[in-house]
């Protein structure tokens, strides 16, 4: 003899719970009687399809316009350091030929060889 | 009433000007099974009562969600077993601070609507040791001889795992059986 059949032989399958006479004739009346109207369900807002699809565009709108003034900025800054550099060595330059008087001449013949 | 078969009240739910009939047909055909499948996990008729009351409040609000190709009688009794499963994970939780030292052999004896024997005291009080899901299985399965592809619907969980948790559910209320011999 399995398990269920032990239970079974000690106990059965009568369900030992009643209810009160007439509950469930006078139950469905009464559950009838209170259900309130129905209102068709309006479909909200924020679960619309397009809310999503405007939503994701502005989104990677966004992301492109980020994106595209970061690459912008990046590249102008670098511009800007190689002007300096530049900048820099012909200032440097200028203030070794002034230290020692040399004019544009004197620079062209020595580079000459004269 | 009975006429209609469950199929034509499904047509009829989706049409406003009948789904009003249809669902009334539904209250007086399911209410019975309903009731004792809730009544079996929470024992007590008043909150029996309560729970088949607010699963077809429940049913009746959400009547868009029902898709209608699941059976009607599948679609409730997830409802009413989500109910009382809920309902008794509160009152485990309202009970916690309780220290009233009633044990359930105690409460079954004092309900008017409970005349079980000794035997069957004692299988709901092996019953109620059982993990809230096990419990369920093991009565939908037991008293109701519910198919296991049936309650995997309602259930939401595979046929393997239900057998399994039944012959747990059988195992463990034998053994408690055989403690007490």
């Amino acid at each position: 003899m399995n398990e269920e059949q032990y239970i079974e032989q000690r106990v059965g399958r009568r369900s030992p719970f009643s209810v009160p006479e007439g509950f469930f004739d006078s139950f469905a009346d009464e559950m009838v009687r209170s259900l309130p109207e129905r209102r068709p369900r309006v479909k909200s807002f924020w679960l619309r399809p397009t809310f999503y699809a405007v939503a994701a565009s502005l989104c990677g709108l966004l992301i492109g316009a980020a994106v595209y003034l970061h690459q912008f900025e990046s590249s102008q800054q670098t511009a800007v350091q190689t002007v300096a550099v530049q900048d820099q060595g012909d200032s440097s330059f200028d203030e070794a030929a002034d230290y020692a008087m040399l004019d544009n001449q004197d620079i062209y013949a020595c580079l000459a060889g004269y | 009433m009975d006429k209609y078969s469950d199929q034509q009240i499904v047509q009829m739910l989706s049409d406003a000007k009948t789904q009003r009939k249809a669902f009334e047909m539904i209250v007086r055909r399911y209410s019975e099974r309903l009731y004792w499948q809730i009544r079996r996990i929470v024992l007590s008729h008043e909150d029996a009562s309560d729970l088949l009351q607010n699963t077809f409040m429940k049913a009746w609000n959400n009547l868009d969600t029902f898709q209608g190709g699941a059976k009607i009688s599948t679609w409730l009794s997830r409802i009413a077993i989500n109910e009382s499963l809920d309902f008794l994970r509160r009152q485990k939780h309202l009970s916690s601070g309780d220290d009233t030292d009633m044990t359930l052999a105690d409460t079954l004896s004092a309900d008017p609507y409970f005349d079980g024997n000794e035997a069957e005291t004692l299988l709901q009080e092996a019953v109620a040791t059982l993990p809230d899901v096990q419990r369920t299985v093991f009565q939908l399965r037991y008293f109701e001889e519910m198919k296991y592809s049936e309650m995997s619907h309602i259930l939401n969980t595979s046929e393997g795992a239900l057998k399994a948790s039944y012959h747990i559910a059988v195992k463990k209320i034998s053994d408690f059986f055989h403690a007490r011999d």
